[in-house]
């Protein structure tokens, strides 16, 4: 009957561009096989430039979430500094872990620019994705999680490339996305696409299928 | 919740708070999710001393393969992990837990040296390494291959989940330790080679990457002196993929949106130019009323 | 009670916790003289790094002062060094080293230099309102690099008070010390006119000869932009180090 990473279903991909990053999640709530709701954001902006997505059972992407949220607010506070994209994983990866024997049912993914500086003026985009249990993954190129992780993996294998350009990044992310959803009953009902550039955030809600 | 202790983090060992939840989670609903796991090949052994001219030392090798059940979650990933400066440990098991358990002891090597005053030995490493495994009883799922110089010499072992340990001259651990092991068992010689001991484990982990379906990538070798540690990551790369020679970029506007948000992160204002505090705010009248004075 | 424990503070050196009249905490005030009373450190923050210097005269000859140690590694970025009392001291930097680690477990990297400040000083603080300890009997002196704030120097003192400094003294002669520092210093010093300074500044009222032996040395050196890329299976370099002997020798030879 499915596990508890299948109950609610939903999927979030995160992918690398020219200077840029997006990421992507479908919009779909469910139980099982019943739709509940078509405007379930999985993503969420930590900062200005660092955005993660948490697909998975959704009494835990709210838990998660809140727990982020205190962490990110703690550590904005104690630091006086937003914290990197990189760091940010890190804090993730622990909380995760901190619960080995009894996991967030969650697999979070992490999209981000850093923010430029005197001793690195042209930081590198940066993604990242972990299992339940907080394994950190930093791919180059994008990272996928959710019930249509599998048909993501596919999709994206062929159709990313490097180098992408904001503009081209959108349209390859979106049908990355948008034909995984397709062959998964458990994701779709509508997406919503973040590119994350140094000068802007460009956020759309995607016309999809909603079946 | 659990978050206690210096600055925020989490106090000590596990929160079993979702343990009861998710077991019943698990038996309701049938199956829990599997963790990242290295279906891995990772090898390593000793070399130099002897009569062969040469320090002893240890190659340790790795794929670079991350498997989530029969989906490969990486395809690069690092197994080698970071101990101190002259140690390493291949991991294999439950991928985040051969990452956090060589992360625990390699912060407390890094106390132990500071508190001694001089590196910490190999034998060290591995007494924490078996006693805060076999602590947890196989659950925390890390198998590991543990390698390094110190003040005694070179020395390897492997450290199971569980927390027993082996002293060897080579060995294999992991999904591909089979193919592998039959590298070593055809071809190791006491006190080989630098450059010999280099070939052999990469022969090995190769083995490892083509015969077993959880082993796969790149090969990452690191060779441990006296002298220190060098990392020779993705030392042989023979599954490159092939490059396209067409692509599949969409034409800008193929997907379809209904909606559109742009938040901008440039900070841009407008200065409008007075002449003092109080003055009209129209530029000429105010230079007008600065002539008068002078 | 002019005869009270504690001696010379009067009715209210008995308890740590209690304020005197005039607002003071005489515990404090104590653990302040005892600061004073201690070897001379001192600290001086360069436009590319920070150097810690301190005084280490053995109180007998007959003492092995290689087996002494002032100036302290926290973590990679960030060192300790102290006047007051030498067991303190230790029992501190075991606690900042540890400290530093559960950072590093949870962020993947060190903590700032600010950030461990604050929380060593929350250790001092919490040692004059607990029941039943006394407070440090020490001030520390930190010097640490980090990509956000770049090189610092901070002063905590036993009430659990810190500062960020350009230079600063702190054990016997402070005043003399802070003087000679505000006349010496500028702000475009360099890590190299730094260091001859803190040797000039710990010479002035030294008792004794200064040697490698009898003073101790610790640098921050600013790292260069390809020194913070990371290789692979690789830690970064550490920012902060000791000086060994044979480096304090050739600096005092100059």
């Amino acid at each position: 009957m499915g596990s508890p990473m299948e109950y609610n279903g939903g999927s979030v991909v995160a992918m690398v561009g020219k200077d840029c990053v997006a990421i992507a999640t479908d919009l779909r709530l469910g139980q099982q096989s019943i739709g509940v709701a078509y405007n379930f954001d999985k993503v969420v902006a930590v900062n200005d430039k660092l955005y993660y997505g948490l697909p998975g059972l959704a009494t835990d992407v709210y838990s998660l979430r809140e727990h982020l949220r205190f962490r990110v607010n703690m550590y904005r506070m104690k630091e006086e500094r937003e914290i990197t994209p990189k760091t940010f994983t890190h804090l993730v990866s622990s909380s995760l872990y901190e619960k080995r024997f009894g996991p967030w049912f969650i697999e979070p993914v992490v999209a981000g620019l850093p923010q430029p500086t005197e001793l690195d003026p042209h930081p590198k985009p940066f993604i990242s994705t972990m299992d339940t249990i907080g394994c950190i993954t930093t791919p180059k190129d994008f990272a996928v999680a959710g019930t249509a992780a599998d048909k993501l993996y596919g999709a994206a294998e062929g159709l990313w490339e490097p180098d992408l350009e904001p503009d081209d990044l959108f349209e390859t992310i979106s049908q990355t996305l948008l034909n995984a959803v397709d062959r998964d009953c458990l994701s779709g009902w509508g997406a919503i696409v973040h590119v994350i550039t140094q000068d802007k955030v460009v956020t759309r809600r995607l016309r999809s299928r909603m079946d | 919740m659990a978050s206690k202790g210096p600055v925020e983090g989490p106090s000590i060992g596990f929160d079993f708070s979702n343990y009861a939840r998710n077991q019943y989670l698990g038996q309701t609903m049938g199956g829990l999710p599997k963790a990242t796991s290295t279906g891995t090949t990772i090898v390593g052994m000793k070399f130099g001393g002897g009569d062969s001219g040469e320090e002893e030392g240890i190659v340790l090798g790795a794929d670079t393969r991350a498997t989530a059940g029969s989906i490969v979650a990486d395809k690069n990933c690092e197994k080698i992990h970071y101990l101190t400066p002259n140690m390493r440990c291949c991991g294999a098991g439950t991928a985040a837990d051969t990452e956090f358990v060589t992360n625990l002891i390699s912060s407390n090597l890094e106390l132990h040296a500071l508190s001694q005053g001089k590196p910490a030995r190999v034998v060290t490493a591995m007494t924490m390494l078996k006693q805060y495994l076999f602590r947890y009883q196989g659950h925390v799922g890390a198998y590991l291959v543990l390698g390094g110089v110190d003040s005694t010499g070179a020395h390897l072992f492997a450290v199971q989940a569980h927390g027993s340990t082996d002293k060897l001259p080579y060995m294999t651990l992991g999904s591909g330790s089979l193919a592998a092991m039959a590298m070593f068992e055809s071809s190791f010689k006491q006190n080989m080679k630098r450059e010999e001991a280099i070939a052999l484990v990469a022969r090995a982990i190769r083995a490892g990457v083509f015969n077993d379906l959880g082993s796969g990538s790149n090969v990452d070798v690191a060779v441990i002196t006296k002298a220190g540690t060098e990392m020779l990551r993705n030392y042989e790369m023979p599954n490159e993929r092939g490059v396209k020679s067409r692509n599949y970029k969409f034409r800008r506007g193929t997907t379809a949106w209904t909606k559109e948000d742009v938040r901008n992160l440039l900070v841009s204002e407008e200065v409008a130019v007075t002449a003092g505090a109080g003055k009209l705010q129209d530029t000429t009248e105010a230079s007008q009323g600065m002539e008068v004075d002078a | 009670m002019s005869d009270a424990p504690g001696g010379g503070g009067g009715a209210y050196s008995f308890s740590l916790t209690t304020f005197s009249p005039s607002g003071k905490l005489v515990q404090i005030e104590h653990a302040l003289a005892a600061v004073a009373g201690g070897d001379t450190s001192l600290g001086i923050k360069a436009t590319n790094g920070v150097v810690l210097a301190t005084d280490k005269k053995a109180p007998s000859l007959l003492l092995d002062t290689s087996a002494l140690e002032k100036v302290a590694p926290i973590c990679p970025n960030i060192g300790f060094v102290y006047s007051g009392m030498g067991p303190d001291f230790r029992v501190l930097v075991a606690k900042a080293r540890k400290i530093a680690q559960a950072y590093w477990k949870v962020y993947g990297e060190y903590p700032p230099t600010k950030v461990l400040v604050q929380e060593v000083a929350g250790v001092m603080q919490k040692a004059t309102q607990s029941g039943g300890v006394r407070p440090y009997g020490i001030s520390l002196l930190i010097a640490g690099w980090d990509a956000h704030r770049g090189q610092s120097l901070y002063q905590v003192d036993p009430s659990g008070s810190y500062w960020a400094w350009k230079a600063s003294a702190i054990g016997k002669n402070t005043v003399n010390g802070k003087t000679f520092l505000e006349k010496r210093y500028n702000d475009d010093l360099s890590l190299e006119d730094a260091i001859h300074t803190a040797l000039l500044t710990l010479k002035e009222g030294f008792e004794g000869q200064m040697t490698e032996n009898t003073i101790e040395i610790g640098i921050v050196t600013c790292p260069t932009a390809d020194q913070l890329v990371e290789k692979p299976g690789e830690r970064l370099p550490p920012t902060f180090r000791k000086l060994t002997e044979a480096e304090v020798r050739d600096y005092l030879a100059l």
